[in-house]
This record gives C-alpha cells, sequence and structure tokens, in this order.
C-alpha cells in the first residue's frame, strides 16, 4: 500500500513514497522524511545484504552503490538518493552464478564470519570497475573505510587482486570452494531475499 | 542501533529556493540544519545532539559542485577533489587525508568547513552525557558547567577538527556565503570564530556556497602534514598547512588545525622572519607557531604531545615546500 501513514503515539515522522532504482529494479517504499538510506534498504526493500555495524560510518559495513560510486548508506538520508541506482550485495550475482569477486572471497578466504563481506565486495566492486588493474596499495587505500576483525585484511587483498584477474581475462573463474545452491533465491533472482516490511 | 530523531527533511532545488525556505522557517520561528554531505550531522543526530526540527539538503542544487583551479563548489565531494587534476595540489593532498574513501565519497567540502568542533565530552550518546549531567556546548538547559576547564561558562573548548581550512588559508581562499540576506565574501582566516559554540560567522540561514581563489594560486607552492591515530580513518589531532610562491619569502603562510576550537592563520610568526624565507628559519618559525597554540585534553591524544607535534609537522610542511621549490 502507498500512500501517507502517521502514528501519532511515537514521535515520528510521518512516511512519504520513497522510490528508486535498487539492483536494476524500480522500487517504491513508504519511507520517513528522516529515514537512512540503511533503514529503507534493509526493513521497507528487504535487502539484508545491507549490514548496520557502527551505525556512524567507521566500519564500512553498510556500503552500497549510489549510481556506481561507493557510499556508506548508514550516512546518507534515503530522500538525498531519491530516484538513484542503488546497488546492494544481491545486486552483484546472476541467481546462483556468482560474480568473479564473491567467488574470489569464498576461494582465497576474503571472508570469514562474513559480517563484513558484503561492505568489502561493494567497494571492491566499485574499485575494480574504475580500475582494472589495481596495485595492492590501490587496493588497501579503497578499502581503508572497512573493517574486518577476522581477516587481518591480507586474504581480501588477494581476493581482490584475484578477481581482478578474471576480470581482465588474465585468469579462469575458479571453481568455487563449495557447489552453489541451484536455487538461492527461491522466488527467483528477481525477488528480494525478503518480502517488504518482514525484517521488523 | 541508533534512532535517528523526527525531522523533516527539506530538498530545495535552486539556491533561492534554498534562501527561501531558510527565511520561511525563519519567521515561523522553526529551527533547522543545513545538510549537505551528512557525514558530521548525522552521527550527531544520532546521538541527540543539537537536533533541529528541520533538516534543509543541499544535496539536489545543481551546480554546486564545480571544480577549478580558482573556484570550487561548497558540494564539491571530496573524493573529486581528491582525484582532481584541475584544482590546487594542495587541496587534493588535504582532501586525501580526510577520514576514508568512503567517507569522502559522502563528504563535501562545504561540509568539511563547517565541521561541528568536537570534545570527547560532547561527542557521545545521549545516556552517556546524561549521566555526567551534560557540558557546557550541550547543556540542555541546565547550565552545565565546561567538563574540560571547569567553573567557566563563558566559552566552549571543544576542537574543530576540519582538515581543509588551513590548506584554504594558506592559499588565500575567500568564502562565498549565501541567505536570505543576500550575499557577501569573507576570507577564509576570518570565516571561524573563537568559541566551540558559535564556530563560524555563518547568521542563521546562510551558508557556505562556494570557496575562490586568487588568479596567481597555481604559482603557490603548499603542504599539509596531519597528525592521527590511525592512518586510514581518523580526525586530525593537529594539522598544520604552509605555502608560498617558490623565491618571495613575504608570501610565505602558515595555518594550524585540530589544535584549538578554531584553525588559526599564524601572521604574526611569520611576519617575524621580516620577508625571508630559508631553510635556517625553520626551526624558529615551527618553534613560534608551537608556542602559539594551546591545545586542551578533549580529543584522543595528550595536549602535550599535539603541541610537541606541531613543531614536527610546521618542520615537514616547511622542510618540504623549500624543497619543492628548488
Amino acid at each position: 500500500m502507498v500512500g501517507e501513514a502517521h502514528v501519532s503515539m511515537i514521535p515520528t515522522t510521518p512516511k512519504k513514497v520513497w522510490s528508486a532504482n535498487v539492483n536494476g529494479h524500480a522500487v517504491q517504499a513508504l519511507a520517513p522524511s528522516n529515514a537512512i538510506l540503511l533503514d529503507v534498504l534493509r526493513d521497507e526493500v528487504g535487502m539484508l545484504g545491507v549490514k548496520r555495524g557502527c551505525d556512524l560510518g567507521t566500519c564500512g559495513c553498510c556500503t552500497v552503490l549510489v549510481n556506481g560510486e561507493p557510499r556508506l548508506s548508514c550516512l546518507c538520508l534515503a530522500g538525498q538518493v531519491e530516484g538513484d541506482e542503488i546497488t546492494t550485495v544481491e545486486g552483484l550475482s546472476e541467481g546462483a552464478h556468482l560474480a568473479p569477486i564473491q567467488t574470489c572471497f569464498a576461494t582465497h578466504g576474503g571472508s570469514q564470519c562474513g559480517f563484513c563481506t558484503p561492505g568489502f565486495l561493494m567497494a571492491a566492486e566499485a574499485l575494480l570497475d574504475s580500475n582494472p588493474e589495481p596495485t595492492r596499495e590501490e587496493i588497501s587505500c579503497a578499502i581503508d573505510g572497512n573493517l574486518c576483525r577476522c581477516t587481518g585484511y591480507q586474504q581480501i587483498i588477494d581476493s581482490i587482486e584475484a578477481a581482478a584477474e578474471i576480470k581482465r581475462g588474465d585468469a579462469p573463474a575458479p571453481t568455487p570452494a563449495s557447489n552453489p545452491h541451484p536455487n538461492p533465491h527461491p522466488e527467483g533472482p528477481d525477488q528480494p531475499s525478503m518480502p517488504p516490511g518482514h525484517a521488523r | 542501533m541508533m534512532l535517528m530523531p523526527p525531522f523533516e527533511l527539506h530538498h530545495p532545488k535552486s539556491i533561492e529556493e534554498a534562501c527561501k525556505m531558510a527565511s520561511s522557517f525563519m519567521e515561523l520561528g522553526e529551527s533547522f540544519d543545513w545538510v549537505a554531505g551528512g557525514t558530521d550531522l548525522l552521527p550527531n543526530y544520532k546521538w541527540h545532539i543539537n537536533v533541529k526540527k528541520h533538516v534543509i539538503s543541499l544535496a539536489k542544487i545543481s551546480g554546486t559542485d564545480t571544480i577549478s583551479m580558482t573556484e570550487i563548489g561548497a558540494m564539491a565531494r571530496l573524493n573529486a577533489i581528491t582525484e582532481s587534476d584541475d584544482v590546487h595540489p594542495l587541496l587534493s593532498e588535504a582532501a586525501a587525508k580526510v577520514a576514508s574513501s568512503l567517507i569522502r565519497n559522502n563528504a563535501t567540502l562545504g561540509g568539511n568547513l563547517c565541521v561541528d568542533t568536537r570534545c570527547f565530552w560532547f561527542n557521545q550518546s545521549e545516556d552517556w552525557r546524561r549521566s555526567i549531567d551534560w557540558c557546557h556546548k550541550e547543556d540542555c538547559g541546565t547550565g552545565s558547567d565546561c567538563r574540560v576547564i571547569p567553573n567557566q561558562n563563558t566559552l566552549c573548548v571543544a576542537t574543530y577538527q576540519g582538515d581543509l581550512a588551513p590548506s584554504l588559508m594558506v592559499l588565500e581562499g575567500i568564502i562565498h556565503l549565501i541567505g536570505p540576506s543576500g550575499s557577501r565574501e569573507i576570507p577564509a582566516e576570518e570565516f571561524f570564530q573563537l568559541d566551540g559554540i558559535t564556530r563560524n560567522v555563518l547568521e542563521e540561514g546562510e551558508f557556505v556556497l562556494k570557496v575562490t581563489f586568487p588568479e596567481n594560486v597555481s604559482s603557490r607552492v603548499g603542504s599539509y602534514h596531519k597528525l592521527r591515530v590511525r592512518e586510514s580513518w581518523d580526525f586530525p589531532e593537529a594539522g598544520i598547512s604552509a605555502a608560498w610562491i617558490p623565491g618571495d619569502g613575504s608570501t610565505l603562510r602558515v595555518a594550524s588545525t585540530a589544535l584549538e576550537s578554531i584553525p588559526r592563520l599564524h601572521l604574526e610568526q611569520v611576519a617575524e622572519l621580516s620577508g625571508e624565507f630559508n631553510s635556517n628559519q625553520i626551526k624558529s618559525l615551527s618553534e613560534a607557531v608551537m608556542k602559539s597554540i594551546k591545545p586542551v585534553n578533549n580529543t584522543t591524544l595528550p595536549p602535550r604531545y599535539r603541541k610537541a607535534m606541531v613543531k614536527v609537522l610546521a618542520k615537514r610542511s616547511l622542510n618540504q615546500i623549500l624543497e619543492a621549490s628548488e
């Protein structure tokens, strides 16, 4: 349902229709005027790959691409990116076929507990889109806004280097460590991983 | 998880509309804030610091993000300044040292200039601040004492920790302001006002439009050195910017940031050189700059260490501009 909604019991901001293009699909959601992009993507659009870490821009777990640029969705008001192209980690793979960067994180140990991984993937994807041949130095500069408490970063840099080689066509795509689930999105790749509103 | 306090976001499409919006809120007596990138304002809002009823976003106003050697729009993103070949190298060097690459994608020049002053008694959650009975900067109507320098309720000593201000000062930048009562221009060194609460000369409803530089700015050679805890992500604990037109000692300018409530241009200390600048004077000038600043204990590193580091940073900056000129 789309329209005005207002709960008078709690001091809150009236909700308005928010629209954008998320992972190639036009999306409309009801969002309060003071909502940050992170909340709208997680709670209204259902993109749970966007992680809430520090909520203050320190950890980079909430990184998404806005018009191809990596941005922190926790420090971005949803209203400021209305109508823009937004890519979350769900938009990287094509159904069961992981993107090269995702496969490399799996095969090179770039992801351990996995909480920071969506942020790293988005920052790395943006780097590889603009610079197909990054040096290790350039990679560490590109991920300097992302924190990982597990890997010690070396495996992450290895993964991004390997993904860059695959993207350039210098190396064949590696076989993933385990077979991908034949159908990771039971309702089809067009559907978000969770129906809108369910995360609440 | 921190809940965003209730406020209404507004999106003017032009500068005129933004000014009109501001004056209508002023007439109604409603409080409002400007937001550019939001990397400073939104964390403060999440901590329920200085929350206003309305927030006016400058993001949808086109034409305010121009980047050239003599003019940079207030909405120019710091990453764009870092990567641009058109801006003065000192500005791209200073912008590259701001926080992390992800923050720089959101953050803007105007936002960096107007960044709120910081203090470890102030930049805390609401519960934390309530537990110490608030502080002078955000006293919530209680008239609380300053926690850094007790028994004085006249001056807020929160530290200004913006990176770009000293570089604008040494490049003789002029800050252009606009508001409901018209536009005005002010040299970068006069933009800031001594007090952690007042911060700058911006009047209600005014915002930074752009920064311009003199025609000969490209002939200046500059250097910025910054002290921080983590190299990839931190506010400056001390920062020194220096620039001059090679060979002309009278054009030397040195400015510091992150040491007091405002960034400072050190005109008096440079004037003591009486128009000459060579490698023999670097030591005495660095010491004079160090002696002129008085950091207080309200950021991560102790003030004595920060003060001592000012001399080191000034030496590095001055050596670098001298070497680059040879």
